[in-house]
């Protein structure tokens, strides 16, 4: 029961992160009409994934391991590009919004309401069929399934109730603050994502990794990208995958115990550069913020 | 930026990835299941050795701990198939299609490192069959290649009834005439007569043939010997007298030889258009290079049309035949990768080459000169070229079939 759960905790984590961010995000600019569409976004995304993986399980037809690892990687980043734009999206949104009126409609959330949406049926459909596939198969154990299903059903319930809670958190804060440090955690959060759709498409053959060996004659540079010389670091006997540590890093910042060069250098190729971008621009609102701020305190208030 | 392409593309993207990715799950019955058990210190797998096909392995995780298991091909690293996050007391099935080879099976109870009780696995049997879509493609080659046959069979019938009426006429100048054109048609066919046992060797049979397996000699050639009767003292092509045992046939056995031929040719015809007639993909790829070697082994020797020089011909009509079949699997073989679509290149080049070899002696409609009168060189230019084509289409049975070739 306890290994489920740590499982569901572990798949569910991330989705439910971004899903509540974008609630309350959305709340906050006073879009209650655009959160119905998040939910639907999700409603979805839950329906699709449990249907695909019911039929996959007791249909005539499952799905290879190689089709899998493809699906949920190419998903993966395009889930990323996603998430990325809708973090810069945010940004520009919450400037547009003058600090005194929270909750001030804008005009932008209209054409981008079902990029929103997306993003929403993304980041949970993702890992939703892999999930999916996992809770299905709790069902087919021995005689008491019942602890096994409903373990891993608690474990996304759990997730979802820890991000509920991280995102309460950050409620408190006022409304710029409370974009810039969503936005790092969701730039934390989709870099997590490259580095294990990397690992995705290494086990599904696609990219060279652990799972490959290196071509006949290559020379020592290109070998240490192939076979045990692919990985980074494996530190599962420290950090047991299985354990609930081992869960909360992988469902949050995307670490996994082992992990490999390619995966850590996909992670920072991602990382480093997005991160800078938004701290830069963020910096730059702030200061025009101030200063119109400023403008608007020495001029005659307009009635 | 618009959502909805994005979508579209997204799904329909899934959607193939899906279609290829599909693979039977086990029969309820379980039939076919092999079973793992995962403990803390075990991975036992039930049997070591399975027949190729659709295998899946249904993995109960004893231990305390997730674990996961993994189907890893020859080399010990990529992965073939696996299951992750089997929760103590679960189970979760692994079906994969397995083509015969050595493997390994291995659990990683607690999802970590290499693993626990990695062992060999060997599969046995017969490469799997194509997937559905390339059966369907199968299925279009086999019914155009059985609709050329048949439409051959079909022009075959009355060029032979017209060339039997003139040589059991005694026409023998109209006979002689019709001689190379009635054959091309059978020669496009060839292998597929050759596999209704001994209907070929009544059609085609050469002398020195027949007299080898004690056949009555019969057919196309018995008629040509006759049309073109050989001088005191000819040779046969094996070097025997052409006129010992041998004697030109009187009216009634003309009557006799050319109905004989004529039913011959249209038991082949019902036989083509029955509804039992059937073909594999690879009675075609084979077919084509059967037609080649009919070409390396008789025609390029002479020895085929002895009496009347027509080989030229009949080469004609086996390359034809062989590119037919060629064309109609061309498009399946080009499906399978870089080394499908090299090869067809290839083969395409050979053609061509081989044709314009060819077209420098004649062509089927005003006929081709007689083949005894090509100097040695010009003999070995052909079976030169028929050698470069015969190479790469041999290995078209295992391109298109996806058969790899050892």
């Amino acid at each position: 029961m306890l290994g489920t759960l740590l499982i569901g905790l572990r798949e569910g984590l991330e989705a439910s992160l971004v899903v509540a961010i974008l609630l309350t995000y959305v709340h906050r600019i006073g879009r209650r009409d655009v959160a119905r569409m998040i939910w639907l976004g999700v409603a979805i995304a839950i329906a699709v994934s449990l249907g695909v993986g019911a039929i996959l399980t007791f249909g005539a037809y499952g799905l290879s391991t190689q089709a899998q690892e493809i699906i949920g990687g190419s998903l993966s980043l395009v889930a990323v590009a996603m998430v990325t734009w809708m973090v810069f999206w945010m940004l520009r949104v919450s400037q547009t919004l003058s600090h005194q009126l929270e909750g001030e409609v804008d005009a932008h959330l209209d054409g981008a309401g079902w990029g929103v949406v997306l993003v929403a049926f993304l980041a949970v459909g993702r890992e939703g069929l892999e999930t999916a596939l996992f809770v299905w198969s709790t069902t087919r154990g021995d005689a008491n399934w019942f602890l096994g299903f409903s373990g891993a059903v608690i474990g996304i319930v759990v997730a979802a109730g820890l991000a509920w809670g991280i995102t309460r958190g950050l409620m408190r804060l006022d409304l710029p603050t409370f974009f810039r440090w969503t936005g790092y955690v969701l730039i934390v959060v989709a870099a997590g994502v490259v580095a294990y759709a990397v690992h995705d498409l290494m086990e599904g053959g696609i990219i060279p990794g652990p799972f490959m060996a290196a071509p006949d004659g290559a020379g020592p540079f290109v070998q240490s990208w192939f076979g045990d010389n692919a990985w980074a670091f494996r530190v599962g006997e420290t950090i047991p995958p299985d354990g609930f540590l081992a869960a909360l890093l992988k469902g949050t910042i995307g670490f996994t115990p082992e992990m490999t060069k390619l995966e850590l250098i996909a992670w920072a190729a991602y990382l480093i550069p997005t991160m800078t971008c938004f701290i830069r621009l963020d910096r730059a609102n702030r200061k025009r913020s101030r200063a119109a701020r400023e403008a608007s305190e020495t001029a005659p208030a307009a009635a | 930026m618009s959502m909805r392409p994005l979508a579209a593309a997204l799904g329909g993207a899934a959607t193939i990835a899906m279609l290829a990715g599909c693979v039977p799950n086990a029969a309820p019955d379980g039939a076919g299941t092999i079973t793992v058990t995962s403990t803390e210190d075990t991975c036992d797998v039930s049997t070591a050795e399975t027949t190729s096909g659709n295998i899946t392995f249904d993995v109960t995780n004893s231990g305390s701990r997730v674990t996961e298991f993994y189907v890893l091909a020859e080399d010990g690293l990529r992965i073939v198939g696996e299951v992750e996050n089997i929760a103590p007391g679960t189970s979760r099935q692994l079906a994969i299609v397995a083509q015969p080879g050595s493997y390994f099976t291995v659990c990683k109870p607690g999802m970590i490192g290499a693993g626990i009780g990695q062992a060999a696995f060997t599969v046995t049997g017969d490469e799997v069959a194509v997937s559905e879509d390339d059966q369907a493609a199968h299925d279009e080659a086999v019914a155009n290649y059985k609709a050329y046959v048949r439409n051959q069979v079909g022009e075959l019938v009355p060029a032979v009834d017209a060339f039997v009426a003139a040589y059991v006429a005694g026409d023998d100048e109209t006979a002689k005439s019709l001689f190379a054109s009635t054959r091309l048609f059978y020669e496009r066919i060839e292998p597929t007569a050759e596999s209704f046992g001994d209907l070929d060797p009544r059609i085609d049979y050469r002398e020195v043939d027949a007299l080898a397996e004690g056949l009555d000699w019969t057919g196309f050639h018995r008629i040509e010997k006759d049309l073109w009767p050989p001088a005191p003292g000819a040779k046969n092509s094996d070097d025997t007298d052409a006129n010992e045992g041998w004697t030109a046939s009187t009216p009634e056995q003309r009557k006799e030889f050319g109905d004989k031929l004529v039913a011959d040719v249209a038991e082949l015809q019902s036989l083509v258009n029955a509804d039992d007639f059937t073909l594999t993909i690879d009675d075609i790829t084979n077919g084509a290079i059967g037609l080649l070697d009919e070409v390396a082994t008789g025609k390029v020797t002479g020895e085929e049309d002895w009496w009347s020089g027509t080989d030229l011909s009949d080469f004609q009509g086996n390359v034809e035949g062989a590119q037919v079949a060629f064309g109609i699997v061309e498009d399946l073989a080009r499906s399978k990768g870089d080394e499908g679509v090299k090869l067809s290149d290839t083969i395409d080049q050979e053609f061509g080459a081989l044709n314009e070899e060819l077209a420098k002696y004649g062509n089927t409609t005003d006929g081709f000169v007689d083949y005894k009168s090509l100097t040695a060189e010009q003999v070995k230019g052909l079976s030169t070229r028929v050698d470069a084509l015969a190479e790469p289409l041999s290995q078209l049975t295992s391109t298109v079939l996806g058969i790899p070739s050892s």
